[in-house]
């Protein structure tokens, strides 16, 4: 390759990029033609853009995140998160600080195992329908919800794209998540329920009467097929055992989220067609068309280029290099999309992880600081994550509105603070114990 | 006969600030499927359909999420038709709006027709055009339902 095609595939990247941050156009034709313009150059190739998973697309996180949202549309129909959400509620005694606690809890669980936007669309609606019953401002929930879905959507390597193209580039395991990743993101759960007592008890007022209304919903008629919950559970219970017994049973997760769609669809007898209802088409083709575009950046050596300058300064230095893949990527991941910030920096790290001299962690800690950075820094503004994006637009059509600025002042504060443990966790854990 | 003659005076109509409430009543009241919009000039702004006062009724998040319709109680759910109250027709009026299909006074039945099929509206105004929108003057409104009443009577 050429200095011309390196210009070149530098220049679509920059356009690419920046089309996608002003929201002008749709963000999947964005990297479609932003993928065509690269092969059109011949920045790239054929061979490269589709059979080399390191300079083009990915086929294990498509079909990773094409399994699980085939297996999340199965279950979000059988009614089990509406009924987990309001059981939790009437445990709550309709106390709202606790009802508020309860929801932040599921949500971040619920995230940890779906993908962080389907879990609020399961999730904001019912928050809607408790707050009305308890007849308090909705915002408070919404929002603690979102910075929960955020949290938990770290906790495994399934719980947020960012996360599946990292443990695809990286060569990390769901266990390597569940060990690395899931203590830090409990405790950031917890420290979240401390940060939503200090900023919304305030707005919280109970009244019991009110909370009698929330005693009469009647969760149990959320669920109208038993048996399809009874299904979709299982073969949820079986994919997750497929993730962690990797080591034993060597499938990668792509198989095993396929396997389990695969299963779900013949044993629950749904229509395929209706399955694939849920599957997020739009958000693949946009995954593949930015592996073509930052497989360019490969593909013409730039990554390598910019890798080789940061490796030294990495290798002289792995906790300052550490904390600023943790800072840099939450401020950067407050302000874009974490997706494409992720798929354009996990082929850098990569690099500057293999420059690395062998011993201690080998490096990766750089991906767990990248990690933490991208999925923590997405509760910094009301557009640093989909999920954000999504319930600002639900809340509006609800009447009840949250502004940008609303939800802002408060996810600076979450993510400051959120930021700061996670560098103490990853400073106590990989440097001075580690 | 003519669009003129054809077209109901009384024909039930609002404004866009009228009281969903008000609205819904007369929907009731006057036994029909829809309601004549007029604008702040007096002229013809939309139809407003009883299925657009029903959503309304229906809470955002059973909208979204249509499964939480089953887990509210009875009680509750009988209370829907407070959810009007302090919303006008403008707050109930579809985001898709179309205007209702004018006719002119001297259209035939079959210009009229032609009219309320094309545009899939229940509803024809029948309007007489003066010089300028303000010299517009609404004669009455004629409905699908009325229009198709007369139609059989004469075949018979």
């Amino acid at each position: 390759m050429s200095d011309w095609h390196a210009w070149a595939a530098v220049a679509v990247f920059v356009i690419v990029y920046a089309l996608i941050v002003s929201e002008r156009l749709g963000r999947t034709a964005v990297a479609l033609a932003g993928a065509g313009a690269v092969l059109l150059l011949h920045a790239t190739d054929d061979q490269a853009a589709f059979f080399d998973e390191r300079t083009g697309v990915d086929w294990n996180v498509l079909f990773l995140l094409f399994g699980m949202m085939v297996i999340v549309g199965v279950l979000s129909q059988t009614g089990v998160f509406e009924y987990l959400a309001i059981w939790a509620a009437k445990q709550s005694r309709g106390r709202p600080f606790r009802v508020l606690t309860m929801m932040v809890v599921l949500t971040a669980v619920a995230s940890a195992l779906l993908d962080n936007v389907t879990t609020v669309l399961l999730v904001v609606p019912v928050t809607l329908l408790i707050c009305e019953r308890l007849g308090l401002p909705p915002a408070p929930f919404l929002i603690a919800e979102v910075f929960a879905s955020n949290i938990g959507g770290a906790a495994t390597l399934v719980g947020d794209p960012p996360n599946i193209i990292i443990a695809s580039r990286a060569g990390l395991t769901f266990n390597d998540f569940l060990v690395n990743v899931l203590p830090i993101a409990a405790l950031l759960v917890v420290a979240l329920v401390g940060l939503c007592r200090m900023l919304f008890s305030s707005a919280l007022g109970y009244d019991a009467e009110r909370a009698a209304g929330v005693m009469a919903l009647r969760e149990r008629d959320a669920i109208r097929d038993p048996t399809l919950l009874g299904q979709g559970l299982a073969v949820l219970a079986l994919v997750i055992a497929g993730f962690v017994l990797h080591p034993v049973l060597g499938y990668p997760p792509s198989v095993v989220a396929l396997v389990g769609a695969g299963l779900l669809v013949a044993v629950s007898r749904t229509v395929p067609a209706d399955a694939m209802k849920e599957v997020e088409w739009s958000t693949l083709a946009f995954f593949a068309g930015l592996f073509v575009v930052v497989g360019a950046l490969v593909e013409t050596g730039v990554i390598d280029s910019i890798a080789r300058g940061l490796t030294a300064g990495a290798a002289s230095n792995e906790l300052g290099a550490a904390a600023i893949f943790l800072g840099g990527s939450a401020v950067l991941s407050g302000v874009v999309d974490n997706i494409p910030y992720v798929a354009t920096v996990a082929p850098i790290t990569e690099q500057i992880v293999a420059g690395l001299p062998r011993g201690r962690d080998s490096g990766h800690v750089l991906w767990w600081a990248l990690t933490l950075g991208a999925d923590l820094g997405g509760n910094a503004t009301a557009v640093g994550a989909s999920a954000n994006v999504v319930v600002l637009g639900l809340a509006a059509r609800a009447g009840t509105p949250i502004s940008f600025w609303q939800f802002t002042r408060h996810g600076l504060i979450v993510t400051a603070t959120t930021v700061a443990i996670a560098a103490v966790y990853l400073y106590l854990r990989y440097f001075a114990f580690g | 006969m003519r669009a003129r003659e054809l077209a109901d005076p009384d024909f039930p109509r609002v404004t866009l600030s009228t009281p969903a409430l008000t609205a819904a009543r007369l929907l009731l009241d006057s036994r029909r499927h829809g309601l004549l919009v007029l604008d702040e000039q007096g002229a013809p702004h939309a139809v407003l359909p009883i299925g657009p006062l029903l959503r309304k009724a229906v809470p955002e998040y059973v909208l979204a999420d249509p499964r939480l319709a089953a887990v509210v109680d009875e009680t509750h759910a009988d209370t829907l038709g407070a959810r009007l109250a302090g919303l006008t027709v403008r707050d109930c009026l579809p985001d898709a709006r179309h205007a209702p299909p004018v006719a002119r006074p001297d259209d035939t039945l079959l210009a009229v027709a032609a009219l309320i099929t094309a545009s899939s509206c229940p509803l024809v105004a029948v309007v007489d055009r003066g010089p300028g929108p303000a010299g517009d003057r609404l004669l009455g409104v004629i409905s699908q339902r009325h229009l198709l009443d007369h139609l059989v009577r004469a075949a018979s």
